[in-house]
């Protein structure tokens, strides 16, 4: 007889949990009211902390709209975006980077934002960078740009003082593939081995440096956004060969040849620590006093700033025969095809790419606004903290900017093209794994 | 311990008496109840094992038979997964990589635990140092391979300053091809040593002390009461030792993926750091499925192979 009353109690103690489940999903999709939650993520906790700062504004503005900002780490960012599409449950909107941009239009995620721009009159010109990196194939807009990011020569003012090279001509490298240009002075001169012996002077011992001029620009990932490709681009060289959605890449090209052999040579004459002897990150190796020079991204240039004990300089990176030329991504905001508030997002979105919002949240120095007029006000709010960003408003004012090309199976290129550099920067193979490197990426770039 | 030995061996004999399908008695009213209570008490883990066990391992068997992006319904290719997978150069590489891992990280992670298990079972019996030992396996393998990596940095590493001191050179252990395989495994025996050790250490317990007088009253030496003595009487725990790191080797994850992130060069890109990388890195969730299966495959032919190997079920006693 006990065993009966036990049955139904054991059935409820089961069913429970999962009744308390959809309960409490149908709660948060169905408000339908006149008062509407927009919910937007990010991967950055500094992002996220700044955008706060204009969600006040928008509400007062919105008073029927609530804005709820979430961040997710960047390792988890997009696993748990993709599940959300699967469950239903992804946020209206969130930020998104350009090699997902394929994969979630592709699959139909992300909402074309065309006729929204068309019906509010929405003007994309406003944004000075970054628009064209969020059109996919179909010649549709995916994105509103929400930030750029490029990179520039962090270097130890005590270094240089030392080596008696002044900031005026650190300010204008030039460089060739040929002899390498100052830069190759600069930086042979700021080399200095256990002895005392500068790089270019007779009497260096190679093998055993106690400063390298630079930290080494063998970086393995195919765009060399910190390293290698504002040297290969300023001498003239494009990555692929169209501007968006390419077919194939210019690995081959003698250009680019050239300047990762010289990148390789900086190493071999000691004057660049060899590949993989840092496993840090490039502020450590800065600030660990064994590297005088390095090239790292813009989004860094608060944390080099911070470094304990020592006075960083931010130099632009090299001109060739092209000028300067430094590689920008550009995150974008996207919203997702299954929010059911399409309107309270696209005011949220829009609120974000306004002059006001972008000019409060930058000022933190967590991105760049897309927005030359916010970039100003970000530069004049890190310059009264001590932190002068002059190098990166120059590089958007000058057009120096060349927007990495959105394409399609990014992360499979990656995948394939990063151990091929790898194997090269460590001496494993010759330069001719370039021709094999730009064969793959066309098949990969063309889905085959 | 001696009491089960004791009982397989006589039911490997036939002296048991053969078993009787249902229970004694099983229709008497006392017990009619018995099926429907033991469904009940059955049920929450039996729910558990089919949502968490039984479908994901049919699902994840049926998809490596599709192609599976995830945002869109899988489609039904048939055989195309396995045959790219025959061709795939990077597969295979891995499957090496992995087999090159799991050899180094068994074989001397065995050895030092036993070494480890028998100087402590012979020198100490202080909990304070047994407790020690174990310390490394109840580090998380992302902050054992974090702080490892850090101590093992060419440039900036601790122990590079050791190794320069020593040398006169520094070593790239986790950045060249031919140290990281075997720096990766280093850390993995680190941490996974004290654990083994100490289930080794509660197998040389159960060994009565007997035997090694014995021994010593044959004139037995103690390399020889090792070999002839403890190891045999050890085999099943050893045996399940085995097992278990062997398994657990070929499951290397968290520490590549800190550590080395599959290179140099796909140089330390074992199995599951590829299968990750094409389900999460590239959406390609069907490819990744059928990896995973022939992983599985793998790994029950190596248990069965194993099992046979070493009658894991037997000892040596009697």
């Amino acid at each position: 007889m006990k065993l009966k009353k036990l049955i139904p109690i054991v059935v409820v103690a089961l069913v429970l949990p999962l009744a308390a489940c959809s309960s409490s999903n149908g709660s948060s999709g169905g408000s339908t009211t006149a008062k509407s939650t927009v919910n937007w993520w990010t991967w950055d906790d500094k992002q996220a902390a700044a955008y706060q700062l204009c969600v006040p504004g928008f509400e007062k503005a919105n008073p029927n709209i609530t804005v709820k900002i979430t961040q997710y780490n960047v390792n988890d960012y997009f696993t748990k975006l993709t599940a959300g599409f699967v469950a239903g449950t992804a946020p209206d909107a969130f930020q998104n980077s350009v090699p997902i941009l394929g994969e979630y239009a592709s699959q139909k995620q992300i909402m074309p934002l065309d006729d929204l721009i068309k019906k509010s009159g929405f003007d994309l010109g406003k944004y000075n960078i970054g628009v064209s990196s969020w059109k996919y194939t179909d010649g549709k807009q995916y994105g509103l740009p929400l930030d750029w990011a490029s990179s520039a020569f962090y270097f130890n003012k005590d270094d240089l003082k030392k080596a008696g090279i002044s900031e005026d001509q650190t300010a204008n490298m030039t460089w060739n593939p040929d002899n390498g240009g100052t830069f190759d002075k600069i930086v042979a001169h700021l080399t200095v081995d256990k002895n005392g012996v500068r790089g270019d002077e007779p009497g260096f011992d190679k093998n055993n440096v106690a400063v390298y001029g630079v930290g080494s620009l063998a970086a393995p990932d195919f765009n060399g956004q910190t390293s290698w490709n504002s040297f290969a681009s300023s001498a003239g060289w494009q990555m692929g060969n169209k501007k968006a959605w390419p077919t194939k890449l210019n690995f081959d090209s003698p250009t680019f040849v050239k300047t990762v052999d010289y990148v390789r040579s900086l190493e071999a004459r000691g004057f660049a620590p060899k590949y993989g002897s840092f496993t840090m990150a490039d502020t450590e190796q800065l600030g660990s006093g064994k590297v005088a020079m390095i090239e790292g991204g813009s989004w860094e240039a608060t944390t080099f700033a911070k470094l304990p004990g020592m006075s960083i300089g931010i130099a632009p990176t090299v001109k060739g025969s092209n000028g300067r030329s430094v590689i920008s991504n550009s995150n974008a905001n996207n919203i997702w095809v299954g929010t059911k508030n399409v309107d309270s997002t696209w005011k949220w979105v829009t609120y974000m790419g306004t002059q006001t919002c972008q000019s409060l949240a930058g000022a933190s120095g967590s991105f760049f606004p897309s927005i030359s007029a916010s970039m100003v006000s970000v530069v004049n709010a890190q310059a009264k903290q001590g932190v002068d960003l002059s190098v990166f408003e120059n590089q958007l004012k000058n057009k120096e900017l060349n927007a990495s090309p959105p394409m399609a199976n990014g992360q499979k290129l990656t995948d394939t093209i990063q151990p091929m550099f790898e194997s090269f920067f460590s001496g494993e193979t010759s330069d001719a794994i370039f021709k094999q490197a730009t064969t793959q990426s066309g098949q990969i770039l063309t889905g085959k | 311990m001696m009491t089960t030995i004791t009982k397989t061996r006589a039911g490997r004999l036939g002296k048991r008496p053969p078993r009787v399908r249902g229970s004694i008695n099983a229709k008497a009213p006392a017990h009619r109840r018995d099926a429907a209570l033991a469904w009940v008490l059955i049920a929450p883990g039996l729910v558990g094992f089919v949502a968490f066990v039984a479908y994901p391992t049919l699902r994840g068997f049926y998809l490596s038979f599709t192609d599976f992006r995830v945002l869109t319904p899988p489609t039904w290719t048939g055989l195309d997964n396995i045959i790219e997978l025959a061709h795939d150069g990077v597969f295979w590489n891995s499957l090496l990589v992995t087999v090159y891992f799991v050899a180094i990280s068994v074989v001397l992670g065995t050895a030092i635990s036993i070494v480890t298990a028998v100087i402590l079972h012979r020198l100490t019996a202080s909990s304070v140092i047994r407790g020690l030992i174990i310390l490394p396996f109840l580090i998380s393998g992302v902050v054992a391979a974090t702080l490892w990596s850090w101590m093992l940095d060419a440039q900036l590493g601790v122990v590079n300053v050791l190794v320069q001191h020593v040398f006169g050179h520094p070593v790239m252990f986790l950045t060249t091809r031919a140290w990281a395989i075997p720096s990766i495994a280093m850390i993995s025996i680190w941490k996974s040593m004290g654990y083994n050790a100490i289930i080794i250490f509660a197998g040389l317990q159960t060994i009565p002390s007997s035997i090694y007088e014995a021994g010593r009253l044959d004139g037995a030496s103690e390399v020889k009461m090792f070999r002839y003595l403890t190891l045999p009487l050890l085999r099943p725990i050893l045996a399940m030792v085995l097992i278990l790191s062997i398994i657990g080797s070929f499951q290397v994850f968290d520490i590549v993926q800190v550590a080395t992130r599959g290179g140099p060069a796909n140089a330390s890109k074992v199995l599951q750091m590829y299968i990750y990388q094409k389900a999460f890195g590239q959406f390609d969730f069907g490819y990744a499925a059928t990896m995973s299966l022939a992983l599985f495959v793998v790994l029950i032919v190596i248990t069965f192979l194993q099992m046979r190997l070493t009658r894991a079920s037997e000892s040596d006693t009697n």
